[in-house]
């Protein structure tokens, strides 16, 4: 449903990425691993449009994302959190979901309702977003006065706040303890369930093997395998770009 | 186009370039001030006119010869700089860039009451050099006083050089400049950098603001809005935080302006100095050597 | 009496002058612009009322929306810089403004005397209150009603999704592009809406003072645009009002007494303020009667799996 054709990235003479394919299915929760430096941020960036590809093209279900604007692509149901959390600090929790209703059926909504009435923070899917990210205690809190945890929480389901077809997660872990984590892999599969596809970008590999379907290994800007976990922990390719280049061969053999 | 014409032009061109070291030294201390801090201060030209006064009074008060008036000046706009600094920068949150702007805008407005205070809003004479004395090219003809304030701006400007580029404090402030985090790791204060960056472009602002009220011959407290705008203004068109760029911006601007004034007449001259900056703005944003990353 | 009716017409105007920048600097811009905005209100609801006879009510707000249509115009290419560049570019196009008034001379006939803009000598006899009768509480009155509507108004959006998308931009511009806003038209709407209050502003102002001229439209009158926001803080209108009326009331008038020293005492009070109270008068945030009750607040929730 996602696809990366051919799709390369230049910054001055560094390839961050370079002709890398990629089609992920619908329903699905995709792993993207690959040491620090390989351009696994990068590419979520061409996916959102954060960045323009130098070459090549992204689409979703066919449509050419690629020309398209950041706010275009996510009606098109491109969503994302990052690596380090940006909430809107300044908003309360439910106002962070609000503000994030702009997706496909959202902007079909009569122009003055949708931006002029007031009270929408208090909407039936917010609510239900609230109660599914359990932040609905907190809902009338600033964003920034909550714990770590629960930003990343409220980051995730301010991306599904768009109802997105797609949902990238870039290092959702990074920070969390063993348990977080845990709760997360909950989480994201409970995204899935909610019929949305996962993009998911991260360095914890317990938790990419464990929830992952199939999974992507860059390395220097290249894709060096696919697969299912399985096959992947098997490459030869993959515990040399590990064994080379840091210390994380270990948890890739033991996970 | 008739030969008077093109002398009037090449004239006004020649006036204007000189005029326009003036306001490269202006941009240069905007830039580096937003170099190292990444904050604007908007009370800089008024400081820089503020120094300026002080040279003036030693010039009213003991007769002080020009040289004297000038290096007052702009040790004046040095440790003015450093007081704006302290009231505007150094105390409120990095958080809140808001609130030094507004700072600083409180503080360009004490200074230009103070000055108009001091001066009764009257304008005073200036001591300047050479203004007697005219280079003949031709029919082309170059002032005397305004080659002498070139002279200036360019060894004012070598000098800078010198201390950026050949010293530890110019190392530093580079540094700062460019990864202040880092910076801050290596073991460099950055306050400190901060402070003396203030007083460098506060010097720079003095001489600036001295050599502009020497080509006029006379020093008002309005000319401080005029050194604050254009120095914005060469700023942008430079590209932020590019010395060299500040430079030719202000080459730049001091030659526009002396061409659309011959073109326009005095009242209109402004006008497209600003429709320039508009243009040059939105179609080129990163200025003549940033970078284009400042535009989103 | 009359004294304290000119003070609350003074403060009225410049509490639109200060609610235009509101609006923008919620996006987290800073815009010069705001000056030159008043000015082209001021001129065309003087050349409306005064020049074509048209009614007051009309006058200003015919000021108002050309001026958003030229902000909005202005903004496009504008706010595709930000930060350092953008105080420059809309300075420029304020300076731009007010010497295009500088240089602006079109007066027709009316009753066998000239009116219109002339030039450096600026427009004179928009003496429309005193023409149709006003007395000053009238105008007073009529100030004041115009502020309370573009008060409710903005309160209203605050409280609104696009208030909270203002905020977002604002506060985060990468995280709000992620989640689908388009920047470009947060950020212009802010910029028709800001011109619209300063055309308002603007229009009034001119038939307060009966005689507009360029220099009042300058720098100073920019940076007033946006200090009085800032000072007071963003978390609501209030913040602004309370501005103008610290600035206006307390600095200039209050201070009358200690005559030219207060100048200097203001600047040193603004720079005092932000060292102290960095985030405004008021702060960031609403104050507590005015937020939003929660509505059907729900039992404590179930217990949270963290």
């Amino acid at each position: 449903m996602l696809t990366l054709e051919n799709l390369s990235k230049l910054f001055g003479g560094v390839r961050a990425v370079d002709d890398v394919s990629l089609t992920i299915r619908e329903g699905e929760i995709f792993g993207l691993i690959g040491p620090n430096g390989s351009g696994k941020s990068t590419t979520i960036n061409l996916i959102t449009g954060l960045y323009t590809p130098t070459t090549g093209k992204v689409t979703l279900d066919g449509h050419d994302l690629t020309a398209m604007a950041q706010h275009e692509r996510t009606s098109m149901g491109v969503a994302r959190t990052f690596q380090n959390i940006r909430l809107f600090g300044n908003l309360t929790v439910a106002q962070n979901l609000w503000v994030a209703q702009n997706g496909h059926e959202q902007r079909r909504a009569h122009f003055l309702a949708r931006w002029f009435k007031a009270g929408g923070e208090h909407g039936p899917d917010i609510e239900e977003l609230l109660r599914f990210s359990q932040l609905h205690s907190k809902r009338d809190l600033q964003a920034n006065a909550l714990s770590f945890g629960e930003m990343r929480r409220l980051e995730m389901a301010r991306a599904l706040a768009s109802n997105p077809r797609v949902l990238l997660l870039d290092e959702p872990a990074a920070g969390a303890s063993q348990e977080d984590a845990q709760l997360l892999a909950e989480r994201i599969r409970a995204v899935r369930d909610r019929g949305v596809t996962v993009l998911l970008i991260e360095h914890m590999m317990e938790l990419v093997m464990g929830i992952t379907d199939r999974i992507a290994v860059l390395n220097f800007g290249r894709k060096i395998a696919e697969g299912s976990p399985a096959e992947v922990q098997m490459n030869e390719d993959v515990r040399a770009a590990y064994l080379g280049g840091s210390h994380k061969n270990e948890e890739l053999v033991h996970a | 186009m008739d030969y008077f014409f093109i002398i009037d032009f090449v004239q006004s061109l020649a006036d204007g370039l000189l005029f326009g070291t003036t306001y490269a030294l202006i941009g240069i201390g905007f830039t580096l001030i937003f170099g190292v801090m990444r904050k604007l201060n908007l009370a800089y030209g008024a400081a820089a006119l503020a120094g300026t006064y002080v040279g003036l009074g030693l010039f009213l008060t003991f007769n002080a010869p020009p040289f004297v008036v000038f290096l007052a000046s702009a040790i004046g706009a040095g440790l003015i700089g450093l007081v704006v600094y302290y009231c505007c920068f150094r105390f409120t949150p990095e958080a809140h860039p808001m609130a030094s702007l507004l700072a600083s805008v409180g503080m360009l407005l004490f200074l230009e009451e103070m000055m108009t205070h001091v001066s009764h809003g009257m304008p005073h004479p200036y001591p300047s050099v050479l203004s007697g004395a005219t280079l003949e090219l031709g029919d082309i003809w170059i002032r005397g006083d305004l080659l002498f304030v070139f002279g200036i701006c360019v060894v004012a400007m070598a000098l800078l050089f010198w201390l950026l580029y050949r010293t530890p404090l110019g190392l530093a402030t580079r540094a700062v400049s460019q990864q202040p985090r880092a910076a801050q790791l290596c073991g460099i204060d950055s306050a400190r950098v901060n402070a003396l960056t203030f007083v460098i472009a506060g010097v720079l602002g003095g001489t600036a603001g001295a050599m502009t009220a020497a080509a006029v011959g006379i020093l008002s407290p309005i000319i401080a809005t005029g050194l604050t705008v254009k120095g914005l203004i060469v700023v942008v068109i430079g590209g932020l935080g590019s010395i060299p760029g500040a430079i030719i911006g202000g080459l730049l601007v001091g030659a526009a302006e002396n061409i659309f004034l011959l073109l326009r007449g005095v009242t209109e001259r402004d006008i497209y100095v600003m429709l320039l900056l508009f243009l040059f703005l939105t179609l080129r944003p990163g200025g003549l050597f940033g970078s284009a990353a400042t535009r989103d | 009496m009359d004294f304290y009716f000119g003070l609350l017409q003074i403060f009225g105007v410049h509490t639109l002058l200060g609610l235009s920048a509101y609006v923008v600097l919620l996006t987290g811009q800073v815009s010069m612009a705001q000056a030159g905005f008043y000015a082209i209100g001021a001129y065309t609801a003087g050349a409306g009322t005064a020049m074509f006879g048209i009614h007051i009510l009309p006058a200003i707000i015919v000021a108002g929306l050309v001026t958003a249509v030229i902000a909005c115009i202005v903004g496009f290419p504008a706010l595709r810089v930000k930060g350092l560049m953008l105080v420059v570019a809309t300075l420029a196009f304020g300076e731009m403004v007010r010497l295009f008034f500088f240089n602006l001379t079109w007066q027709v006939d009316r009753g066998g005397e000239l009116v219109g803009p002339n030039g450096a000598e600026g427009f004179r006899s928009i003496r429309y209150f005193p023409e149709h009768g006003w007395e000053v509480w009238h105008v007073t009155a009529f100030i004041w009603a115009v502020v309370i509507v573009v008060m409710v108004a903005l309160w209203w959006v605050d409280r609104t999704r696009a208030g909270a998308v203002l905020r977002a931009v604002g506060h985060d511009e990468t995280a709000a592009q992620s989640i689908g806003l388009n920047l470009t038209a947060v950020k212009v709407g802010a910029m028709t809406a800001g011109g619209f209050i300063a055309g308002l502003g603007g229009g009034i102002y001119a038939h307060t003072v009966t005689h507009i001229e360029h220099g009042v439209f300058g720098v100073l009158l920019a940076t007033f645009a946006i200090a009085y926001p800032i000072l007071g803080g963003l978390g609501s209108v209030f913040g602004t009002v309370i501005a103008v009326l610290f600035i206006q009331g307390f600095l200039i008038e209050g201070l009358r007494f200690l005559g030219d020293w207060r100048s200097l005492l203001f600047g040193a009070l603004i720079v005092l303020a932000m060292n102290l109270r960095p985030t405004g008068l008021l702060g960031e945030h609403a104050p507590r009667w005015f937020r939003r009750r929660k509505t059907g607040s729900e039992p404590l929730e179930l217990k949270e799996a963290n």
